[in-house]
């Protein structure tokens, strides 16, 4: 027993003297400082990680048995479907784990607004975050041609398409990245090719986003940074929270995989690409809708790209447009608050417009709803400093949390941002 | 936070439906062992003149029960690992028709709630005033009334029909997933481990926690 110790404690000495391993788990594990106020939508960013590995284990699984070339990509995926063993699993795991991705991730960052974890000095979590949001994006759209059914093909040629509206060069732009002048056999090699390179520069991402984490530290539900006794190590308090949070989360994801995996799967999918026949309705899986309905909001197609694209690249502006000084996140700012919801009910509505056929009321709806999507950001800055004023003057406070409050605001905006508040 | 609104409103996002342009039959299909195989026997003696099933192989209709005597007798000289192929060909029924009758393999996965789809065409035929067979669910359909549901004389003659259809609904929803099944079964399997491994979880998270959740609250609390 003594004689195991020792060796496992040599090899330790010895790694440790070529790699800082026992440094490393230290550091970032077993005494990284966690805020023990964490409640459960600190969970996500963890469940992200999580969805990230297992798109990449699928996809390399799937890769084996699929062959990127419009007269066999239909066939092949059929072929893991019905013979490649468990092969159904694997692509019903990958299927429905886009989706499952896009709504934690989607949850992660109403978390990351709810608490106001973008502001300082986190920007540059939320700015990383962006850019990953959008390879996410790039990633799922390009993985969605790769079925080769009638919603694939015609996705990708309305997708592709629209950077038809940038000016001048809008033609030569569009055939740069089909590889052809319609969607066909060079788009599917060059989006497979490109669907298995991206993953890999998330999982970059990803790195940096938690070497960013780890520097700034987890923001919490308070929004101050706790005291050093109010911290817990991640190992073991978050570690099985994290796991048991996944135990909660698998069984949602896997009601999906095996009882209904065809709910995100478009019937016009199980029809082989046909280039001759446009479905009567082209409609982008669920995560694009509220961004598709902005898109055709939009009368003109060059606005309606740009409000397209404004409306997902807004959000690294979060940091500028919040002008509060109040630490933590919409649960101490009223008007915020309810801008937060508003905003969430907005992009779901938008999602529903989406979802129909364009015309009649929805498309006023959806201009109305447009509105109030960018109004929200617009507003922000005025409304969070009227937030200020408005709480300064609010004594019904504790008083212990007021002088939190305070201490926090002097520390992070130096004693002008003090008067203010008085 | 107050999880509540979240909720709903994912609630909501997840109960967006699909709008249904066609009022199909409110039929319930079986997939047990006998409707599938009668469901085999009418789609490969009656279906496949026309239409094939390329990503079923004959041999796959052994699993179902087919019984080996029948399916020598629909291979004819066809080799067990053939794909079910129709025997019009391509060519020939692009001249009858102007188009390829659509591959089947996929046909209930290919259109909104399948089964019944296919239920609903095929007993969705009937004869118009100016005496043209036609159809109410798919209006200027090529493909003939193959089981003579416009013409049944009958309600006993449509009431056989209207099995037959439920048979071939049944088939080829089993043909678009022949899995289906063995996923649900793995599926109950693997809900019942999470759902247990998730319990000693949350056990196991309540015993490391112990210790610090006397005050999980906020350090600062809202009044």
């Amino acid at each position: 027993m003594n004689g195991t110790m020792s060796k496992r404690k040599r090899l330790q000495k010895w790694i440790d003297l070529r790699f800082p391993l026992t440094r490393f788990v230290k550091h970032e594990l077993t005494e990284y400082p966690t805020p023990r106020n964490l409640n459960y939508w600190w969970n996500f960013g963890f469940l992200a990680g999580f969805m990230l590995v297992m798109q990449i284990a699928t996809g390399v699984f799937l890769t084996m048995h699929y062959k990127p070339d419009a007269a066999e990509a239909f066939n092949s995926v059929q072929h893991i479907m019905r013979d490649v063993n468990y092969g159904w699993l694997i692509r019903y795991l990958h299927s429905t784990g886009a989706s499952a991705f896009f709504a934690v991730i989607f949850i992660h960052m109403a978390r990351t607004l709810y608490y106001g974890s973008y502001r300082a000095p986190r920007e540059l979590m939320w700015w990383s975050g962006q850019g990953l949001l959008i390879l996410l994006m790039a990633t799922a759209f390009m993985g969605y041609l790769l079925p080769w059914g009638q919603m694939s093909y015609w996705g990708a040629q309305v997708i592709t398409s629209l950077f038809g509206a940038t000016p001048v060069i809008g033609d030569q732009i569009v055939i740069w990245l089909r590889g052809d002048f319609s969607v066909g056999d060079d788009t599917l090699t060059r989006f497979f090719s490109l669907h298995y390179l991206f993953p890999f520069l998330i999982l970059m991402g990803v790195v940096l986003h938690l070497v960013a984490l780890h520097t700034v530290k987890s923001s919490n539900p308070s929004g101050i940074t706790l005291h050093a006794q109010d911290n817990i190590p991640f190992h073991p308090y978050f570690t099985i929270k994290d796991f048991y949070g996944l135990g909660l989360f698998l069984i949602v994801f896997c009601s999906f995989v095996f009882f209904m995996p065809e709910f995100f799967i478009e019937p016009d999918n199980n029809i082989p690409a046909n280039p001759l026949q446009t479905p009567a309705h082209i409609v982008p899986e669920w995560y694009f809708l509220p961004f598709y309905a902005i898109l055709r909001s939009i009368p003109d197609k060059l606005g309606g790209v740009i409000a397209m694209t404004l409306s997902i690249l807004i959000f690294a502006a979060m940091p500028f447009l919040d002008r509060c000084k109040v630490p933590g996140g919409a649960q101490y700012r009223p008007i915020y608050r309810v801008m937060f919801y508003v905003f969430i009910v907005d992009v779901l509505t938008l999602g529903y417009i989406g979802s129909q056929p364009p015309g009649g009321v929805l498309t006023t709806v959806g201009e109305f709803a447009t509105f109030i999507y960018f109004a929200s950001f617009i507003i922000l800055p005025f409304t969070s400093q009227w937030e200020n004023r408005l709480l300064a003057r609010k004594k019904d406070l504790p008083k212990e949390a007021l002088k939190l409050i305070r201490d926090e605001v002097e520390e992070r905006y130096g004693d002008s941002a003090r008067e203010d508040m008085q | 936070m107050n999880c509540r609104p979240l909720c709903l409103a994912l609630l909501f996002a997840s109960g967006i439906a699909h709008a249904n342009t066609v009022p199909l039959a409110d039929v319930t299909l079986s997939t047990d062992a006998d409707t599938l195989r009668r469901g085999a026997e009418t789609v490969v003696t009656v279906c496949m003149n026309c239409h094939s099933l390329k990503y079923i192989r004959y041999r796959d209709l052994l699993n179902i029960g087919v019984d080996r005597d029948d399916l020598n007798l629909w291979m004819g000289d066809k080799d067990l690992n053939a794909p079910l192929l129709s025997l019009t060909p391509e060519d020939m029924a692009r001249a009858s028709y102007g188009k390829v009758p659509p591959d089947l393999s996929l046909m209930t996965a290919a259109r909104e709630h399948g089964g019944r789809y296919v239920y609903s065409l095929l007993t969705g035929f009937y004869t118009d005033d100016d005496g043209y067979t036609n159809n109410h669910v798919f209006p200027g359909i090529v493909m003939p009334d193959v089981f003579g549901y416009s013409f049944a004389g009958t309600k006993e003659d449509q009431h056989q029909i209207e099995n037959n259809a439920a048979d071939v609904a049944g088939f080829l929803q089993w043909a678009a997933e022949p899995n289906a099944g063995l996923r649900k079964k793995i599926g109950s399997a693997v809900i019942l481990y999470l759902v247990i491994l998730t319990a000693l979880l949350y056990l196991w998270k309540r015993r490391i926690w112990k210790d610090v959740d006397h005050d999980t609250g906020n350090t600062v609390r809202e009044s």
